[in-house]
């Protein structure tokens, strides 16, 4: 992998080889080194994406993000030649020059062409996150104060249980129970299967994030808000909260592990024992405190 | 002490003396002059607020709030982390609002609209003295109440509001039951009652105080900045008003405009209050778009270029900006047309905010250019202003807001536009008036060399924030997780030196009131042609005694 | 400019006033008060919110009449020039304008929930209400009844004032008074029918979205209406005094100003709430028939 070796070689040259490399990235390839399902350290783009709707996101915003650079230099650009120009030593009398319509013309047309540029895929992605294809799974997250509670549909195994941060006591292996992030129970979905989300929330507002799905939608209390996503690649995918709701807002990830059929039918079987008997209560009682 | 008599033996009644002046002003210098000084003790709160944010971000993990917790709240060794972690959504929530009511709208809109409109457009005074002081008295009133907040109870066990200064129920109805959110509801009040009479009065006082012979079409933009402003506010923040008012009654008097269970909709509130909140946004960047103006033609020595689109855009941008408030609401829940809308609405706003960008540039465009600090800073305002702008451009496409929304991406778009622009603008019209206001020059290196530590500073502490925000992380958060870490402690860093730099601006202001150096009328030469820079350093008393007569049209 | 010595100018140059401040500090009061009685906190044992925020209200009112006091000095003065009394004109139609930006928080509120009672996402809502405007279970006031009457009142009350300003306008200071006195009549009977008509809801104000919406944005209007009412009630005692010219009268103007404006907003209330709101009195009368 040549650009991996590329990145060690200018990581040891330091902060403004990781700057270096990481606008090299960040303008060339977009994210694909960036982390999946969390942040990398010193990442600068988006985080990986696990499903085609992130994709999209994601190389609708590599596009923005030239259209907003070049506009940004070609302002700088502009600015440095008023200043080394046109300051008073090179240009001890100014001109009086006051209108052109010409040009004035020009700076609102093609401000506005570059935003129909923007308009078509930013709608067209716009509509895909909003063209729900049939549920294979139907799950229901539900934000409490201060964990998730996820409910998966009748059809779609018919369990209910609570999601709670991992306590650092509780992280009995840091390599991959990552800090804030990792938590008791995973929801654990198959991967290629479009699965619908349903977004609610008990208390107060919370956000239901998963940066690499592509996905966030506000957990409204009395409202039923829905979203959707289908992952294509196996993996563990971690999201945050994302509306404040209060002191340990910082501390309620959300975690889906994307698997393959077979082991999600095993996680399935496992979980509906697991989860059975705790049907009311929540089963956060039975797990160890 | 400012307007020393013998600086001006022009005046038949007695200049007032002593605290009266000041408390029972019906001067709109002297009350300009206080709303700076309120400005300036506010953005050291709000400045300090924050530094205290990025001291704890600088490293994953909570290291300082639950000691603060202890100290300032008196929490016990075992409630210190969960009083620490509340804490930190107390001084989030401070800062951004001491930052937005306290300091750039005192500042820009009490501060320098109030000294300089009457002036520019030839008027003695503002249209209602009297009405312009309690404009500026209810301020420190609404400040005090946002500090009475932080001391009483907001959730149970905790002091102060936490819910963000957006206060979205139901966080600031039944999340926080505590008498401090109504502290802060109230406070909000009044700061509301504050800026809508102010509006009224500056309307007023441009609509028909205007000097014989001043067209609107010839009125300086900064006039025109602060009266497309003036209409922003007195038709936005009523609504504010009715939104927090239906707080107050839903909290304590059974209300369910925001509970569900009755039947009410906690996403109504977003709407109230982002119709009033992002015309707000443009509240606080208008007049900074108004000096920088100014400040251009002064120090290129040229006319701006292309006034009447410059006025016209702002007006369009005013008008635009009161239907896109949903663009804040992309993931609440609105229907796919809906958002389309605000998309559309929305990216609109680049095109009038273009025009300007050009037409400045365009006025230093074959200019004769002075780099006096103003002019440095208004050259940075305009290009971090453009940087802050075209962030905002990607966060309107719902389509990527969707990943961007509620992460650190927003924090870095805004404190480009905010902290970068509103209040580099703020420093620049500082440096720009200062010697008209009290008569000194502030010697040019000052201003230059606090120019460079925040320029650096700040971009060392906002532009890494981009970053994280698009790997993910949100923002209100006291901890995060670990690979978030080095952007973190870049940003904190840089934001040590932007305070360095306040601290270096501070120590400018005292050295030049000691060294006490006079100003003349006009110390930035041939460019400056608008009417203050006509008077004495400081103006008269009263000025305009015999009204200007305006035949030319230079703005 | 510098060598005149002496204003040359119709504009109002003011001496120093003490009422900014004091209402500054009697708002802060209130404020206050109102928050320690509203969690009925206790300083030193006491319970003195409503005190303090009685006190904090009597500095307003205190410097209401002070500040106003000085105005009508003031305009009796003839300090009031052309342009100056231009200036009120415009400060009052702005704030008129902010009134009514006020008004569309409520009504928003009101829409909120009234036009898409059906919408399923907002499960809650749609299972109180029952997917139904006016939500099920409530029966709201008929429209034809005492509202109509309100109507007719305050329309009326829109006439009389207007007649009292033709009265002025043509130097009959009698008419004026007249005017006003049957102005305020009708101004006071509207608040009075309003209290009899709040006295029989059967719907209450808290709890549920009907009537926080109905109460707060029509208790809004009522207030309003009150403050109109006294606002009439001053300009008649200054009509009574003297005060007024068929040339110079904007403090009655501007009551005569805000009257209309109340008057508006109720006809949206009455339209929008009333009307609309009770599918057109047919929730009222289907209920009352059960
Ligand atoms: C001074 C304040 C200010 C200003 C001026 C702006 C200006 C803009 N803002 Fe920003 N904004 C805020 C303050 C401000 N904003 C704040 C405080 C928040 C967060 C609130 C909170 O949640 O706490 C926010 C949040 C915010 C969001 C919501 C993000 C989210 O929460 O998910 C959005 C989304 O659309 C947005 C968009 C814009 C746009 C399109 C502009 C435009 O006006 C920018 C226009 C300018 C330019 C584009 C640059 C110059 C133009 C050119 C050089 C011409 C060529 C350009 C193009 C063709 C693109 N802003
Ligand atoms: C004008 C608005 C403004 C300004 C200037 C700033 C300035 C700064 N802000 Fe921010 N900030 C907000 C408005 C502003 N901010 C808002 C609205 C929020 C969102 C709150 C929320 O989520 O609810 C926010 C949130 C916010 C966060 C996110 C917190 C979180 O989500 O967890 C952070 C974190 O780094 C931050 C940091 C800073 C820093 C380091 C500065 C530094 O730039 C500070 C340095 C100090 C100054 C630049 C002030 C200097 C000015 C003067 C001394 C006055 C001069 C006056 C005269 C000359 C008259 N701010
Ligand atoms: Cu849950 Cu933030
Ligand atoms: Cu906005």
């Amino acid at each position: 992998m040549p650009v991996m070796e590329l990145k060690t070689i200018m990581m040891k040259r330091g902060f403004f080889g990781m700057l270096a490399f990481n606008a090299f990235t960040l303008l060339t390839v977009g994210n694909a080194f960036a982390g999946y399902g969390m942040g990398d350290d010193r990442q600068m783009g988006m985080q990986g994406s696990a499903t085609p709707i992130a994709a999209s996101i994601s190389s609708f915003h590599d596009m923005l993000n030239w259209i907003i650079f070049s506009i940004t230099i070609f302002v700088l650009a502009l600015l440095l030649i008023c200043i080394f120009r046109f300051n008073s030593k090179a240009n001890p009398t100014p001109s009086k020059t006051t209108h052109n319509a010409a040009i004035e013309v020009a700076w609102t047309l093609v401000p506005v062409l570059i935003l129909v540029v923007i308009a078509v895929p930013s709608f067209r992605l716009l509509k895909d996150q909003y063209t729900f294809p049939p549920a294979d799974l139907t799950i229901k997250a539900v934000g409490n104060q201060w964990y998730w509670g996820f409910e998966y549909a009748k059809d779609s195994g018919n369990i209910k249980f609570d999601s709670y941060m991992l306590s650092d006591k509780d992280r009995t292996d840091p390599a991959t129970q990552p800090r804030l992030l990792a938590v008791d129970n995973e929801v654990v979905v198959p991967v290629n299967k479009v699965v619908h989300v349903q977004v609610t929330a008990n208390d107060v507002l919370h956000s239901f994030t998963i940066p690499s799905f592509g996905i966030r939608m506000d957990a409204v209390p009395g409202r039923l808000n829905e979203t959707w996503f289908k992952a294509t690649r196996e993996g563990i995918y971690y999201g945050q909260c994302s509306e404040l709701c209060g002191k340990d807002h910082a501390f309620m990830p959300a975690a889906i592990r994307v698997v393959s059929d077979t082991k999600y039918a095993e996680w399935l079987a496992g979980a509906q024992k697991k989860f059975a008997s705790t049907s009311d209560e929540s089963p956060r009682v039975a797990a160890a405190k | 002490m400012a307007y020393a008599a013998e600086l001006n033996s022009d005046h038949d009644h007695a200049i007032p003396t002593g605290w009266r002046r000041y408390v029972y002003s019906t001067n709109h210098k002297d009350i300009g002059m206080m709303y700076l000084w309120f400005a300036l003790f506010a953005g050291i709160v709000g400045g300090l607020l924050s530094v205290a944010m990025r001291l704890e971000l600088q490293e994953p993990g909570i290291q300082y709030f639950n000691g603060l917790a202890q100290l300032i709240q008196g929490a016990s060794p075992e409630t210190a982390m969960d009083v620490g972690k509340h804490l930190y959504n107390v001084f989030v929530t401070a800062h951004g609002l001491i930052m937005i009511f306290f300091m750039v709208m005192p500042a820009l809109i009490g501060g320098f609209a109030n000294w300089f409109v009457p002036i520019m457009i030839g008027a003695p005074d503002m249209a209602f003295p009297r009405m312009n002081n309690v404009s500026f008295w209810l301020l420190p009133a609404a400040f005090l109440l946002l500090i009475c907040s932080m001391f009483v109870e907001g959730p149970s066990g905790a002091n102060g509001v936490g819910g963000g200064w957006t206060i979205y129920p139901p966080l600031s109805t039944t999340g926080q039951p505590g008498p401090a959110m109504d502290f802060a509801i109230l406070g909000l009040h009044i700061a509301g009652a504050s800026s809508i009479l102010g509006a009224i009065n500056f309307i007023t006082t441009i609509f028909n105080m205007r000097a014989p012979g001043m067209t609107l079409h010839r009125m300086p933009l900064f006039a025109w900045s602060v009266l497309v402003t003036a209409f922003l506010l007195l038709l936005s923040l009523p609504v504010l008003a009715g939104a927090i008012t239906m707080l107050l009654t839903d909290r304590n008097f059974g209300t369910s405009f925001f509970s569900p269970a009755g039947g009410g909709d906690p996403i109504l509130f977003q709407h109230l209050f982002w119709f009033f909140g992002h015309p707000e946004v443009y509240i606080l960047i208008l007049p900074a778009f108004g000096i920088i103006s100014h400040i251009v033609s002064t120090f290129s020595k040229k006319p701006i270029f292309g006034y009447l689109g410059m006025a016209y855009a702002m007006v369009a941008i005013g008008a635009v900006g009161f239907v896109v408030w949903a663009h804040h609401m992309f993931n609440s829940g609105l229907s796919l047309a809906t958002q389309q809308f605000f998309v559309a609405a929305t990216m609109v706003i680049a095109v009038p905010t273009g025009v300007k960008i050009f037409s400045w540039i365009a006025t230093m465009w074959g200019g004769s250019i002075d780099f006096k600090a103003p002019m440095v800073w208004a050259v940075g305002f305009i290009f971090l202003f453009t940087v802050g702008g075209v962030t905002g451009v990607v966060l309107a496409n719902a389509g990527v807001d969707r990943t961007l929304h509620g992460t650190y991406y927003v924090i870095a778009h805004f404190h480009y536009v905010l902290s970068l622009g509103a209040v580099f603008a703020v420093f620049a019209g500082w440096y720009y008036w200062f010697p008209k206001m009290t008569g000194y020059v502030i010697p040019n290196w000052i201003g230059i060399v606090h120019f460079w530590i925040s320029f650096i500073g700040a971009n060392i502490l906002f532009f890494p924030q981009h970053f994280l925000g698009l790997a993910g992380m949100p923002r209100r958060y006291v901890d995060y997780p670990d690979s978030y870490a080095y952007w973190n402690k870049i940003s904190s860093y840089g934001s040590y030196i932007f305070a360095f730099g306040i601290v270096f601006f501070i120590c400018g202001v005292v050295y030049t009131y000691r060294r006490k150096e006079l100003a003349g009328n006009n110390p930035w030469g041939e460019g400056a042609t608008t009417l203050e820079w006509t008077l004495t350093s400081p103006p008269p008393y009263h000025q305009f005694e015999t009204l200007p007569r305006i035949t030319g049209s230079d703005h | 400019m510098a060598d005149a010595h002496a204003k040359n100018h119709d504009y109002h140059i003011l001496p120093l006033s003490p009422w900014p401040f004091t209402g500054s500090l009697s708002a802060f009061i209130m404020a206050v008060g109102a928050v320690l009685s509203m969690h009925k906190l206790a300083i030193g044992g006491l319970h003195m919110g409503l005190y303090i925020f009685g006190a904090g209200l009597l500095g307003v009112l205190y410097t209401m009449f002070g500040w106003w006091s000085d105005v009508v000095r003031e305009a009796n003065q003839g300090d009031h020039t052309r342009v100056v009394q231009m200036h009120h004109r415009y400060g009052m139609i702005m704030f008129i304008a902010s009134e009514v930006m006020f008004f569309v928080a409520w009504f928003w509120a009101y829409f909120d929930v009234s036009l898409y009672p059906t919408d399923t996402i907002q499960y809650a809502r749609t299972e109180l209400i029952g997917a139904h405007w006016p939500p099920k279970g409530i029966i709201p006031f008929s429209p034809w009844e005492l509202p109509l009457f309100n109507t007719l009142i305050l329309l009326t009350s829109g006439c009389t004032v207007t007649w009292a300003h033709h009265a002025l306008l043509h130097d009959d200071r009698k008419g004026l008074k007249q005017g006003l006195w049957l102005t305020i009549a009708l101004g006071a009977l509207f608040t009075y029918v309003q209290i009899v008509e709040y006295r029989h809801a059967t719907f209450g104000f808290s709890g549920h979205i009907f009537g926080s919406t109905f109460f707060m944005a029509t208790g809004f209007h009522g207030f309003h209406v009150f403050v109109g009412t006294i606002f009439l009630a001053i300009c008649l005692m200054r009509a009574s005094r003297g005060d007024f010219t068929s040339k110079q009268h904007l403090g009655f103007e501007f009551a005569a100003w805000y009257w209309h404006f109340v008057d508006v907003v109720w006809l949206f209330l009455f339209a929008a709430i009333y009307v609309w709101g009770s599918d057109w009195g047919r929730a009222a009368a289907g209920a009352a028939g059960h």
